[in-house]
């Protein structure tokens, strides 16, 4: 009897912890608590503000009383990933460059989403850091609370959608040049079959899939493209081996969108025959027997103007969408396997897309189930294109439960 | 020939030597570290300043680190008490995600209750998750000797993939359904937000006390209760524990519910006291469930050690993270954190054996 008693000793810990919690808990409203925010409530609705506030944007001051302005930039990734950060991290030593002794830069790599986020911000305003620039869409929610703690910091967003008087976002046309970097692909694959590695199933991955898989159609009408979802940003192992299993379905060139290393190159080197568009940084040099071009970013072209704001104290909120026009998307330089006739079709795209940003989304536009998405001559307007959810004719795949 | 130096079985370890080898192993690494640091053009004592203040000093900087600590030190417990038994339970991190996808579950679906008790079932939940799963590798290693260190580190990438899919892949309960920007989970109702105090200026939240409590428990279980002593029995020989009438096969899987327990705890907490929704993403980044493995080596398995460790950990996590910058690579974050830890597990080995000079045993021989 006694022993059995015992034997249940981990059971009845586990219910005393149980009581005991509710015991604890019960007291919370005395002042001894202090129920912080919880760091995921949004403040304001969670479609994407595009328009500008109504009473007009408020001048942040947050340039240093003295001595240079300390900028700082938080990471997800590695700056050497060979993608996304590394191209974020260039636009940080160009800002370095450019405005010499008047800044100083910093950065923070390898911050996991998570409390990570938050402390890093804190740290970073501790050491005089007045503009903050953040790089990945999971930061946001902590963005969005320092920017409420910190009026008299300047905060910089990549790729979210939330903004505050005193937190901008930045973003730009990867689209265009995704189409233009598709149509490279669409006319090196021999076989028509064709495959893409995508991180997560969120509009700015789907608009990227979807204008990659028009741009190879347009060179290559029967083609159809394979795309999988990774759910990761950066996991060089995994990128590798997903590609290496399109490969293995008899897919001869690949594309990428999201996903940050340049491992899908790897894959396609060790392959035969097997091509390949990058994304976020030109890898030409690195890669040179299976490198088509890619979508490449130039943050700086955003942040070195903004800074120069900061300076001038007339830095105010907004929401950038840059484009190939204003250079800070462009195509990176083309492999030898791109023929001159392909480049010259590319080119000539360039010019319309540069005229008219977002314009291949422009109908007869049909999805992967047979529906009409777009008539002939409709284009999508700037919110639609921000928050697609539908995959074009020719993908092969789904969006998970949309 | 033969090696000058040979390591020898200490007959009986002097109880001094549980102090004073872990503080030389410390000593050590800020040694080897501040060479390492000298060798790259940085000043040592700025750098151990800098970890100091960022990491650990100050009111803002011990907030931080017991805020990092808290979930390792869930998963270090889950990992220290699986170890007691010499079972390797690599599983604290699938353990962790369904502690929270559990948490969650109540957490969003919670209307009414007041707040203490919605934190106590949110843990119960946790807790259920966490041990369900846990068990599942102590059934298969108690039924069949399923070698528990393999079992466990695929059903982490089970549970990986299972979060995925809860907000990635499907139309989930948890998965929230206002979000077409981004797929994320619904948050936790207001009510289900568990309290963090302040204590000193110090932010303490409440899932650390409740990791101090668990740890203090774990110890009374291990070191006051018969099923402890059997734990401990088993640990030394099974073969012996089986002649003593002890019903092994039970054990290891109650040790390894009791694991995931605390694990899926810790997984609550992420909930409740931190994030505030399901974050599949954000947890598959922070990798708790293996920190937590090197928490638990660190503190030698003791539940209480283990506590302080994880808020040792913690701190050099924070302090790390305001190191690095261009003049401070990353790498070199790591490789600091890495000499702490190096040498505080090497040290281990000179608790057990000593140190003999092959020369003077041989003039002993002589004599």
């Amino acid at each position: 009897m006694k022993r059995t008693n015992k034997k249940f000793a981990p059971v009845l810990l586990t219910a005393a912890f149980a009581i005991g919690l509710v015991a604890c808990g019960g007291d919370d409203g005395g002042s001894s608590s202090s129920s912080e925010a919880p760091s995921t409530e949004a403040p304001t609705s969670e479609a994407p503000s595009t328009e500008a506030p109504s009473d007009g944007p408020v001048v942040v001051d947050c340039a240093p009383e003295e001595g240079p302005l300390k900028a700082a930039w938080v990471y997800v990734g590695p700056t050497n990933d060979g993608g996304w950060t590394q191209a974020h991290d260039e636009a940080r030593l160009a800002v370095q460059e450019h405005f010499g002794d008047a800044v100083e830069t910093t950065y923070k790599e390898n911050v996991p989403e998570g409390p990570e986020v938050a402390q890093t911000i804190e740290d970073l305003i501790a050491d005089g850091n007045t503009v903050i620039f953040g790089t990945s869409f999971g930061f946001q929610d902590a963005f969005v609370e320092a920017a409420a703690a910190h009026p008299d910091v300047c905060f910089e967003f990549a790729t979210g959608y939330m903004t505050s008087d005193n937190m901008a976002q930045f973003y730009g046309a990867a689209e265009d040049t995704d189409y233009l970097a598709g149509m490279a692909a669409g006319a090196a694959s021999k076989t028509g079959k064709l495959g893409y590695l995508a991180s997560f199933p969120i509009p700015e991955v789907v608009r990227g899939a979807n204008a990659w898989t028009m741009g190879v159609r347009a060179m290559n009408p029967e083609a159809t493209v394979k795309v999988v979802w990774l759910n990761t940003w950066f996991d060089p192992a995994k990128e590798k081996q997903a590609a290496e299993a399109l490969i293995a379905e008899g897919v001869d060139v690949l594309g990428q969108k999201g996903v940050d290393s340049p491992a899908t190159g790897d894959a396609a080197s060790a392959a035969t025959g097997v091509l390949w568009t990058g994304y976020n940084t030109d890898q030409s040099e690195n890669y040179p027997t299976v490198w088509l071009t890619a979508t490449t970013y130039h943050w700086d072209v955003y942040e070195i103007p903004r800074i120069q704001q900061v300076l001038d104290g007339t830095w105010t909120t907004g929401n950038y969408y840059g484009n190939l026009a204003d250079g800070f998307v462009k195509l990176a330089p083309y492999g030898d396997n791109v023929s001159a006739e392909t480049r010259a079709a590319i080119d000539a795209r360039l010019e319309e897309l540069k005229a008219a940003p977002g314009s291949e989304f422009t109908g007869p536009i049909k999805d992967n189930k047979g529906n009409e998405v777009l008539a002939d001559g409709v284009a999508h307007t700037f919110d639609e294109l921000m928050s697609m959810a539908y995959l074009v004719e020719g993908i092969d795949g789904e969006i998970p439960a949309s | 020939m033969r090696s000058p130096i040979r390591l020898e079985r200490r007959l009986e370890q002097p109880k001094w030597l549980n102090w004073a080898v872990p503080l030389i192993s410390l000593v050590a690494a800020l040694v080897l570290g501040a060479i390492v640091l000298w060798l790259t053009g940085k000043n040592p004592i700025d750098v151990y300043h800098r970890i100091f203040e960022r990491g650990f000093a100050g009111k803002q900087a011990f907030s931080g680190a017991l805020e990092m600590a808290t979930p390792l030190a869930f998963t270090g417990l889950c990992a220290a008490v699986a170890f007691r038994m010499g079972l390797i339970n690599i599983g604290g991190e699938g353990q962790f995600y369904m502690g929270a996808i559990g948490a969650a579950w109540v957490g969003i679906a919670v209307s009414g209750t007041p707040t203490g008790i919605t934190i106590a079932l949110m843990c119960l939940a946790g807790m259920v998750f966490g041990s369900i799963y846990a068990a599942i590798v102590g059934i298969l290693r108690a039924k069949f000797n399923t070698n528990e260190i393999i079992t466990s580190l695929m059903m982490n990438y089970l549970a990986g993939i299972l979060l995925n899919y809860l907000i990635f892949n499907s139309k989930s309960y948890w998965r929230n359904p206002d979000s077409p920007q981004f797929p994320k989970s619904k948050n936790i109702a207001a009510r289900a937000d568990w309290n963090t105090y302040k204590i000193f200026g110090i932010e303490m939240p409440i899932a650390f006390l409740i990791a101090m409590l668990a740890g203090v428990a774990i110890w009374f279980l291990y070191k006051r209760t018969r099923f402890g002593f059997e734990v401990s029995v088993i640990a030394d020989s099974p073969k012996a524990a089986r002649y003593a009438g002890i019903r092994t096969s039970s054990t290891i899987v109650i040790v390894l519910a009791l694991s995931g327990a605390l694990a899926g705890l810790g997984g609550a907490a992420d909930v409740g006291n931190f994030r505030g929704l399901l974050d599949a993403k954000g947890l598959q980044m922070a990798g708790y469930g293996y920190t937590g493995i090197v928490v638990a080596a660190l503190a030698r398995r003791n539940p209480i050690t283990t506590i302080f460790v994880a808020i040792f950990i913690g701190g050099l996590t924070k302090a790390g993270y305001s190191l690095q910058g261009p003049d401070f690579p990353s790498g070199l974050v790591g490789t600091l954190q890495g000499l702490i830890l190096f040498t505080a597990v090497a040290g281990e080995i000179l608790i057990k054996y000593r140190l003999r000079t092959n020369v003077s045993r041989a003039g002993a021989v002589v004599a």
